[in-house]
């Protein structure tokens, strides 16, 4: 689910003079969705049925309705920040907000947006290929999808200190971090979803708390914890200290505490437009590389 | 909600058709100052839908005004422009519903914000 505008950091405001989505995760306070939908079938649209949605609705309430729910803000507020810098700001234009739903149809008209923003919300969709369509569908040609998404490496420190503790203590380990898109198939998912003129880049985050049970206590303050379906509902104090000693082996920060690495995954993607200049005809070529050298400026 | 935003919605309800507009039925309404900013009000005129604007503004009471349609060189009408900013930004839908037009299916504003997620089987 997400909410579009609201608020997001002190940059937020301040958009192009277009008509623009941003489809991030609900933020609003305090609010609680009566959503009477029992066990999600299969969706229609795929087999992908990774998360919970319904669960993930109810720890984002939950997150929202704490008292400091902004002081967990920081990676989100980051993240917003760049992807405001990658967007042309032109002027502040005062924005508005709506709860939809990225993964069924969005309830807009084909073409009525000139700028698509999401910033960390695409990682809790189940059929990443279809909400991608949907954006495009919206999307008016020759118009932009920016997008900030976390990507493969985002907490390995926490995945193997679990699974580590898990093997080591229970004998098995169970997934406590979901999967994330990696940086080699967000290209191949734009393309199919028919946006063009695709630029990505990664950064890293790193963010150093006290101990594993910080990054677990942020985490869950963000409304970022898991909602697999195969996810288990319970761990083991034994596994989660043996976890949080190997966390703090392993992955020590160089004063006192660990750190959490985030990778986070910034992408442009473009709607085809005949005005947009594709590649050159073969054969047009004016200069040849091996000219290279010769050529003084 | 703005009346900019309502511009854009649509119910997309399974089985509908055509699910613009959606009927406003405002529960409280207020008018919030926002600078004006005629370059953008005056992008954004030919992109919305200026009936369904109208009507939406004569059913939330702030409809007095507003011409049947944009006229002709608006971009140099400042009068027009601000009248089209009051309606488009100011007036903001607090508390209310959304009906879809044709299956008649409610989307809740709350604080301002439509909550448009569908149920499983509307979906």
């Amino acid at each position: 689910m997400s909410v579009f505008c609201n608020s997001f950091g002190a940059r937020a405001g301040r958009l192009a003079n277009s008509r623009s989505l941003q489809l991030f995760q609900n933020q609003a306070r305090g609010r609680n969705h009566d959503l009477s939908r029992g066990r999600r079938r299969a969706s229609s649209r795929g087999a992908m049925n990774v998360f919970d949605r319904t669960a993930k609705i109810r720890q984002k309430n939950r997150a929202c309705a704490s008292p400091d729910a902004q002081t967990y803000d920081y990676i989100r507020n980051e993240v917003a920040s760049q992807i405001v810098d990658r967007v042309c700001d032109v002027t502040s234009v005062p924005v508005d907000g709506a709860v939809v739903d990225e993964e069924h149809c969005l309830p807009f008209s084909d073409n009525s947006f000139d700028l698509i923003m999401s910033s960390l919300s695409l990682h809790w969709v189940n059929d990443l290929p279809g909400a991608l369509k949907e954006v495009w569908r919206v999307l008016r040609p020759d118009s932009p999808l920016v997008g900030a998404m976390f990507a493969g490496d985002t907490l390995f420190e926490l995945r193997s200190s679990l699974q580590l503790a898990e093997m080591e203590r229970e004998g098995g380990f169970s997934p406590h971090i979901s999967p994330f898109v990696q940086v080699s198939d967000i290209g191949s998912l734009l393309n199919r979803a028919g946006f063009t003129i695709t630029t990505i880049d990664t950064d890293e985050i790193q963010v150093n708390y006290p101990s594993m049970y910080e990054v677990i206590q942020d985490l869950k303050g963000m409304g970022e914890s898991n909602c697999a379906w195969n996810r288990r509902h319970y761990i083991r104090r034994s596994t989660l200290t043996a976890a949080a000693a190997i966390y703090h082996d392993m992955f020590g920060a160089e004063e006192n505490g660990v750190s959490a690495t985030l990778q986070i995954l910034y992408f442009i993607g473009w709607k085809p437009d005949h005005s947009q200049r594709g590649p050159a005809p073969r054969g047009s070529a004016g200069a040849s590389l091996k000219d290279i050298g010769s050529h003084t400026t | 909600m703005k009346l900019l935003t309502h511009n854009m919605l649509t119910s997309h309800v399974k089985g509908v058709k055509n699910g613009f507009p959606l009927r406003i039925l405002a529960r409280k309404v207020e008018v919030r100052q926002i600078d004006f900013n005629p370059n953008f009000i005056t992008r954004m005129i030919p992109r919305i839908d200026w009936s369904v604007l109208r009507a939406a503004a004569e059913n939330l009471g702030h409809g007095q005004g507003l011409p049947e349609s944009p006229p002709e060189e608006y971009e140099s009408q400042e009068d027009f422009l601000k009248s089209a900013h009051h309606v488009l930004m100011e007036v903001e839908v607090l508390e209310g519903d959304l009906e879809c037009p044709e299956s008649g299916r409610k989307f809740p504003v709350t604080e301002g914000i439509p909550n448009m997620l569908l149920r499983e089987d509307e979906v």
